[in-house]
């Protein structure tokens, strides 16, 4: 007997019981549906979290790197060239950043920041900052390879160039935020501003991080965008300007771009071998941190979430399925003479388990088939309330549900089936 | 010779206490083209005898060989497609599957037979019309006559050209007058050459018969022409 035949046979034989057809198929249409929306939803959870870390720089190292004495710039140049060295790193560049505060003028506009300090407590300074404006910018020293490391891309211009840093020259780069404040809609590139009065060149702008990334409305996603707002707030010097602004001190603070997540551990490794050999035990300090170490582990949690889903999963289609057992062994007891017919109209054993199978994968098929349709108007229902944006599940997802829905069909449809085709003929004729 | 069954015994519960011989050493040969009827009260071992021979059910002990071949060595799906092929049934309750119509019941068999669709609706306009039943194609059994159901039966039954038609009490469940139609479309098949095998408790239609085979507690006690076996 053909397949078609089966199957329209299956149809057939569904059709006449539509109500309890749709009762077994609830079962898996709702596991599955559960399953996608939750699968789903868990997604939208992570995703705000985790742009925030992309937006950082992926795959890079933070260095601290400096001694006690003040010989740091030395210090930078060495781990400079060593890192350049190495072959999983791509880039290297300071991140320091002026804590003086300072006055940013480009034509009316003006940026500046007063703190006042209002006292000590343990040894330790604390202030209180001040700003005149919401856009007074994060002031860092780096090199040419700022943007780099620091996944910014340059919307306008260019980055600074090796012999810029080394010379101190007068230019700077600035965050998408910073320049708009200043500039408004005019071309930044080229202009001079001044900061506390010195010329400062503007040679290129750096893309927004903020804009372009989706992340709704929930309260960590509120938070998520704001720190990425902070991002774009930004007034990029060469490093070597740390003689003007920072008293002369150091820069100690290093961006280490590598390859690839892979590169992480063994760069970790080099560098903390390294370092000691550059920075006298009892005069400096230096520490080696993976910022995406962080994440990662958001990544474990998500794992196990995943993983504890996955189960709820499993338990929910393994009762649907025991319902589709049931159902088939009510059908083919039901059908004890219709089986005894077709066995002596000539029906092999295979034909009969082939039809029953069929039927129980049909039933699930199209369970399977209004599951994923649920799940995915779940999912957007859930994930629009919970996060004001809506994901949609991944094909792979869907895909899968209706896969595992069909294999169930299979495994739950067999033993009926083989049940069903064991009758003896003039066994199952008997059957009232 | 076309079925032949040897020392027959069909045992339940064999060796307890409940034991039952429904068949107890019966030999039975047939030739092709015959029209036997065989007959027995309830009780008999005519049942069992047909769903034997019908390789419907397995005997205890004894031989059948049906055109030759050894029936008790074959397989489970062998025995299917001997169903299939060599013999047509006709039950006493008609047997239809109800959730199909008279065309679809008609070609169940062909579908398992794995014929194609053309030659599959030739041969199920051809069996209806045999037995008048081809504008009722489309009605379900719950939608026939008795009379009717048993028509369309019989056309499934005679849909793969079986060389045996097996009919069980064909009009036990029928008025006398479908009854006798139904008898009609019998004794027509057997002059077109089928073997006919019919099995009843009521002597006037085995009477129409001209061999006829008289059963009681399970073995066979009159074997011959109708004359023989309804001598007054």
């Amino acid at each position: 007997m053909k397949i078609g035949q089966s199957i329209k046979m299956a149809l057939k034989s569904l059709a006449t019981k539509k109500g309890r057809s749709f009762l077994t198929m609830l079962g898996i249409i709702i596991g599955l549906a559960a399953v996608i929306a939750l699968v789903t939803y868990a997604q939208g959870q992570n995703l705000a979290i985790k742009a925030l870390y992309d937006s950082q720089g992926t795959n890079v190292l933070n260095v601290s790197a400096y001694t006690w004495d003040g010989t740091g710039n030395d210090v930078g140049q060495k781990l400079y060239d060593y890192c350049l060295g190495l072959d999983g790193v791509v880039g290297i560049t300071p991140n320091g950043y002026v804590y003086d505060d300072l006055t940013i003028s480009y034509g009316a506009k003006t940026l500046s920041r007063q703190r006042n300090y209002i006292g000590m407590g343990g040894g330790v300074m604390v202030s209180e900052g001040v700003s005149n404006e919401d856009h007074y910018p994060d002031i860092r020293l780096g090199n040419d390879k700022f943007g780099l490391c620091g996944d910014y891309k340059l919307a306008r211009g260019r980055e600074f160039s090796y012999l810029e840093v080394q010379n101190m020259a007068q230019v700077c780069v600035l965050g998408a935020d910073t320049a708009e404040y200043l500039f408004s809609f005019a071309d930044p590139i080229d202009k001079i501003i001044t900061i506390n009065g010195l010329p400062f060149r503007v040679v290129g702008v750096y893309q927004s991080k903020a804009n372009g990334v989706q992340l709704g409305k929930s309260e960590d996603a509120q938070w998520v965008a704001e720190s990425l707002k902070y991002l774009d707030k930004l007034l990029l010097l060469p490093s070597s300007m740390t003689r003007y602004f920072n008293r002369n001190e150091p820069v100690s603070e290093y961006t280490v771009k590598v390859k690839s997540a892979s590169d992480l551990a063994e760069v970790t490794t080099e560098l903390n071998s390294f370092l000691p050999g550059i920075i006298p035990q009892n005069n400096g300090s230096f520490s080696v941190y993976n910022p995406g170490q962080y994440a990662q582990d958001l990544d474990e949690a998500d794992a196990l979430q995943q993983r504890f889903l996955g189960i709820i999963a499993a338990i929910s289609l393994l009762v649907a399925g025991i319902g589709i057992m049931n159902i088939m062994l009510v059908t083919v007891t039901e059908r004890t003479r219709e089986i005894g017919i077709r066995k002596a109209i000539g029906a092999e054993r295979k034909s009969i388990i082939v039809q029953f199978l069929i039927e129980a994968v049909m039933i699930c098929g199209i369970g399977g088939l209004f599951g994923v349709a649920g799940g995915y108007i779940a999912a957007a229902v859930l994930t629009k309330t919970s996060f004001g944006l809506v994901i949609i599940p991944s094909t792979a997802v869907a895909l899968g549900a209706f896969g595992i829905s069909v294999v169930l069909g299979i495994v739950f449809g067999l033993y009926p089936a083989i049940k069903a085709s064991a009758l003896q003929p003039v066994d199952a004729l008997r059957a009232d | 010779m076309l079925i032949d069954i040897q020392d027959i015994y069909k045992i339940y519960n064999e060796g307890k206490e409940s034991e039952v011989r429904a068949l107890n050493g019966v030999s039975l040969r047939v030739d092709r083209g015959e029209f036997v009827s065989i007959i027995g009260q309830s009780g008999s071992g005519k049942s069992t005898l047909m769903n034997i021979l019908g390789c419907l059910d397995i005997p205890t002990y004894g031989d059948y060989h049906l055109d030759g071949t050894d029936i008790t060595e074959l397989t489970d799906r062998q025995l299917a497609h001997i169903r299939n092929k060599q013999i047509g049934f006709v039950f006493q309750g008609y047997n239809l599957i109800p959730v199909l119509n008279a065309w679809e019941n008609v070609e169940l068999p062909l579908i398992y037979q794995g014929l194609g669709p053309l030659k599959r609706r030739d041969r199920v306009e051809e069996a209806l019309e045999r037995v008048g039943m081809l504008e009722r194609r489309d009605h379900r059994p719950g939608e026939m006559s008795g009379g009717q159901q048993q028509r369309v039966a019989i056309a499934r039954a005679i849909a793969t050209h079986p060389p045996i038609i097996m009919a069980d009490e064909p009009t036990g469940a029928l008025d006398s007058k479908t009854g006798l139609h139904v008898l009609e479309i019998l004794h027509s098949l057997h002059q077109e050459g089928s073997t006919v095998i019919l099995i009843t408790h009521d002597n006037s239609i085995a009477a129409t018969a001209e061999r006829i085979v008289r059963l009681s507690d399970g073995v066979v006690v009159a074997d011959g022409a109708r004359e023989e076996v309804f001598a007054p």
